[in-house]
């Protein structure tokens, strides 16, 4: 067991956890954060994807001790209050999503690459967007989601 | 995009998602999401055999352990066997194990490391039996038999017309023995100017959902079972869940849940009623979540095919018959889909005029994964082996394929090949929308090949819809729904449909799902129906309440009902006054009249009204590696109204790179009967870097089945795409290739043979 300080959506966290603990597991259970989503276990999908001082990262490979001291952004902390980010709006209006079980590893690694590079290509979204799998949308509309938040920006 | 059809109020606008906000914040709920208190988790332990003897199990150390509440083994559990149709699957295998990632032995547990832990506990001795893994020597008299005792059968077992069903026929490993005619096969062929065969083969592959299959079972004092699982048809898994463990439905209660995908995967009980005995066991709710390994390795792909196919040509090259042979291996267990077979045969060559044929379908066990439904269950399997047999056809004729295809294209008035009646056949009118808009004709560069794949699917299927709309004191609609939506938007639509009937805004209403206990029975989503049997149920109800409201009008206007209309908005007049919905309703709640509802019932047959799309696909040929680039596609689509562009659009997307992934780059492969492409680094989803530049056409003017002329779209997009690649291949390079995936291998691998045969 370890103690662990970190902040998450801003908000500071102090608890005890085992040093196998993973990071989407902490944020599930510990914190009840249910918006994070695992799905292949082995980084891959980019579902259970969470930023970590602002970069994406696969919280089902990170332990949560590796986040100690970090900042990490969950999709819990993307709005601002009932105020959606822009991202938010884009994938709403433009049909980013379907089942929705991959939007909120969608939107964070998007929040990361409009952070990076605020107006990407559509090129430059495609390779940022690899690793996050959607197998109910066909991409085309996430690039066009992403793509309307960054012109909204 | 070419824009399609008609506008109303709601219908045909690009209406954002009743359930996005929830999605993009991350608080809509799915299974896994419900933080049941007291809950402890569910693992199993799979065979590591594809057929053998259990001799033995040990679980004293496993129980032995601190932190696990409970194991157990087939010794454990009832011996029932259930399923959607035929019951053979166990709760936990009863003295044998047929597949490798069968379950032997289950565990609840106070975490996932004691649950692995103890499951590492179980020492399980087999004598490992002979196996057989393909269909075909799953047939011959000599092989092992899966399942010798008999099976039960629930209903449903029925042949359609022009067919004859065999169950269980005394054929080894034979599930169901389908055979189908129309007209004199034999005769068409033996007088035909020529006669043309091919074999085809397809492996499974998995839906591919991002949520793997969930489930939590909490049993309650009061004798209630609660029941978060991923499922797309609640009522119909609860009849199932009932019938298995012996409870009455109406203390089973399936709760709302959000479903993270589902492409047919999600219609069976899959863990829930393992999770179940386990919560007896455990005395406390558990909580079952597959790890992508077992989703991959023992979830319910789609089948594996081989199919041939004879067809018979006159001097004009039109075809005079086709005779059509379809083996399905189903793996271990036929429970995991709700009829006898796929429905893929009904819609064989349903794009071409066929005077006469014959086809034989057979679902066969072997001791691989148990096999399921996947989006329009066996018509990919079977469209790619007609829209190459009759790409094949076409070359050897010397004609241009898309020559061919028009010559032999249903027309309004043809039979069906199975000898079925339609309306609506605009086969022709979709070839040429797509072969303008890809510009067939237009010259290409040498590497470059093009293809076309076309396919018919009837907009709809038989099912049941029940849907409440209560009119509240506000004006404001809720509609009770008891059906999830799996993603594909079916709770906006919903939404949609009730705002047109009434001329109101989405923001005046509302949807709930409700749970199986405070809502009537629903089919669920399948075979394209939901949008069609729901939407049906909602105009009844809708109906309903503005003979109500009509009925008000009257008493506020001081007339009667046949003197009142109803206008834009929800308006009602009589004689030149005027009264609107809000003081309408208004009035009538301060009269006790109002909140009220309506409940609006639908059972829905299979639709006459058909539907037809035409893929064409642009790829580039690597010749020194084999590589293919898929570099651009149409997608040309015979619609009805547009519900909603977004939600019609992102149908038409996803299931074609869905259809991407079975053409390109995905397979279940097996090796000794087990599943190696166990996670998704090996088992290769499409991602967004491989999608083509698309261009959709939808033909304007559709008709369609359900209120408003609105049409399936669903499974119309997925099919037909592998066929349009692999032809564009051959076209590029002169490789056929008779079997998915399309990999460089076997395409270098053909021009090598070409090279060396020239």
């Amino acid at each position: 067991m370890r103690s662990l300080k970190l902040a998450v959506n801003g908000t500071p966290v102090v608890r005890e956890v085992a040093d196998n603990r993973l990071l989407v597991d902490f944020l599930r259970e510990d914190l009840k954060l249910t918006g994070t989503k695992e799905s292949c276990g082995v980084g891959v999908c980019g579902a259970c994807t969470v930023l970590l001082d602002g970069n994406p990262i696969s919280s089902c490979l990170a332990l949560a001790v590796h986040a100690d001291g970090g900042q990490v952004t969950t999709i819990e902390g993307v709005a601002e209050g009932d105020r959606l980010h822009p991202l938010q709006e884009a994938f709403l209006a433009h049909g980013g999503f379907q089942c929705g079980i991959c939007t909120p590893g969608q939107i964070l690694a998007a929040k990361a690459l409009l952070e990076a590079n605020p107006h990407p290509t559509r090129a430059e979204i495609q390779y940022w967007m690899m690793g996050n799998l959607c197998r109910c949308t066909g991409y085309y509309k996430i690039i066009e989601s992403i793509a309307a938040a960054a012109g909204a920006k | 995009m070419a824009a399609a059809s008609r506008t109303g109020t709601a219908v045909g606008r690009p209406v954002k998602r009743v359930d996005g906000v929830a999605k993009v914040t991350g608080r809509a709920r799915y299974s896994g999401d419900f933080d049941v208190p007291g809950a402890v988790v569910g693992r199993c332990l799979r065979s590591p055999h594809p057929s053998a003897r259990i001799v033995s199990i040990d679980t004293r150390q496993a129980k032995a352990l601190p932190g696990v509440r409970a194991v157990l083994t087939g010794a454990d559990v009832p011996d029932v066997r259930y399923g959607r149709l035929c019951r053979d699957y166990p709760v936990l295998a009863q003295g044998v194990v047929r597949f490798v990632g069968e379950k032997v032995a289950a565990v609840a547990a106070d975490s996932v490391d004691i649950a692995e832990a103890a499951l590492e506990l179980i020492e399980v001795e087999y004598e490992a039996l002979p196996a057989v893994l393909g269909a075909e020597d799953a047939m011959r008299p000599t092989a092992p038999v899966l399942h010798p005792e008999k099976v039960e059968i629930g209903p449903g077992a029925v042949a359609g017309h022009h067919a004859e069903l065999r169950m269980y026929p005394p054929i080894p490993n034979v599930i169901s023995q389908l055979t189908l005619g129309h007209g004199d096969v034999a005769g068409a062929l033996a007088g035909a100017h020529r006669v043309f065969k091919h074999s085809f083969t397809v492996p499974s592959v998995h839906q591919g959902y991002i949520e793997p299959h969930t489930c939590v079972v909490s049993v309650g004092a009061d004798g209630i079972v609660d029941i978060w699982a991923a499922n797309k048809g609640p009522h119909i898994a609860r009849a199932h869940m009932a019938v298995a463990i012996g409870v009455p439905e109406n203390r089973l209660r399936f709760n709302p849940v959000y479903i993270g995908g589902d492409f047919g995967g999600k219609g069976s009980l899959m863990d829930t009623i393992l999770c179940y005995y386990l919560a007896l066991a455990a005395r406390r709710p558990v909580k079952m979540v597959m790890t992508s390994f077992e989703e991959l390795t023992a979830g319910n792909p789609r089948h594996s095919a081989s199919i041939t196919l004879r067809t018979g040509l006159d001097r004009d090259a039109k075809i005079v018959g086709i005779d059509a042979r379809i083996v399905f291996n189903a793996g271990a267990y036929a429970a995991f889909i709700p009829g006898p077979t796929l429905h893929g045969y009904s819609e064989l060559a349903g794009t071409y005029r066929v005077p006469n044929c014959t086809i034989e379908v057979l679902r066969v066990y072997t001791n691989t994964v148990p096999r399921g439904h996947m989006r329009s269950p066996g018509s990919p399997q079977v469209t790619f082996a007609v829209e190459s047999h009759i790409d094949m056809i076409a070359h050897e004729l010397r004609l241009d394929p898309l020559e061919f295809r028009r010559r032999n294209a249903i027309v309004e008035g043809d039979l069906t090949p199975l000898g079925d009646r339609r309306r609506h056949m605009r086969c022709r009118e979709t070839i040429d929308a797509g072969a303008r808009a890809f510009g067939w004709d237009k010259p290409k560069a040498l590497g470059v090949g093009r293809g076309v794949s076309i396919y018919e699917h009837p907009s709809g299927s038989s099912g049941r819809s029940t849907v409440l709309l209560t009119m509240g004191k506000d004006s404001r609609i809720t509609i009770l729904l008891g059906a999830p939506d799996q993603g594909t938007g079916f709770h906006t639509m919903a939404a949609q449909l009730v705002a047109e009937h009434f001329g109101l805004s989405m923001t005046e209403v509302e949807v709930a799902q409700g749970d199986t206990l405070s809502t009537d029975f629903e089919s669920g989503a399948g075979g394209q129906r939901l949008t069609m049997t729901a939407g049906q149920a909602i105009a009844d109800a809708a109906g309903k309440m503005k003979e109500a409201l009509t009925a008000l009008a009257a008493e506020r206007l001081n007339c009667a009902p046949s003197d009142v209309g109803m206008g834009a908005g929800g308006s009602f007049s009589a004689f030149g006054t005027t009264v609107d919905l809000k003081s309408l309703v208004g009035w009538a709640a301060s009269r006790g009249k109002a909140p009220f509802s309506a409940k609006g019932q639908n059972t829905a047959t299979q639709p006459d009204v058909t539907g037809f799309v035409a893929h064409f696909a642009e790829v580039e040929v690597d010749r020194e590696t084999g590589q293919v680039r898929l570099r651009r596609m149409v997608t040309a689509h015979d619609i009805g109204t547009v519900i909603n562009p977004i939600l019609h659009q992102g149908q038409i997307e996803g299931g074609l790179v869905q259809a991407l992934g079975q053409a390109m780059s995905e397979q279940i492969v097996l090796k000794e009967g087990a599943v190696i492409t166990a996670h998704l680094g090996d088992y290769k989803l499409p991602t967004i870097m491989d999608i083509p530049e698309l261009e959709t056409v939808l033909l304007p003017g559709g008709v369609g089945p359900a209120p408003f002329e609105t049409a399936a779209i669903g499974e119309m997009s997925n099919v037909a795409v592998p066929a349009a690649i692999t032809n564009a291949v051959f076209d590029a390079v002169g490789v056929r290739l008779v079997e998915l995936p399309v990999s460089a291998e076997k395409v270098l691998e053909g021009m090598s043979e070409k090279a060396h045969a020239a």
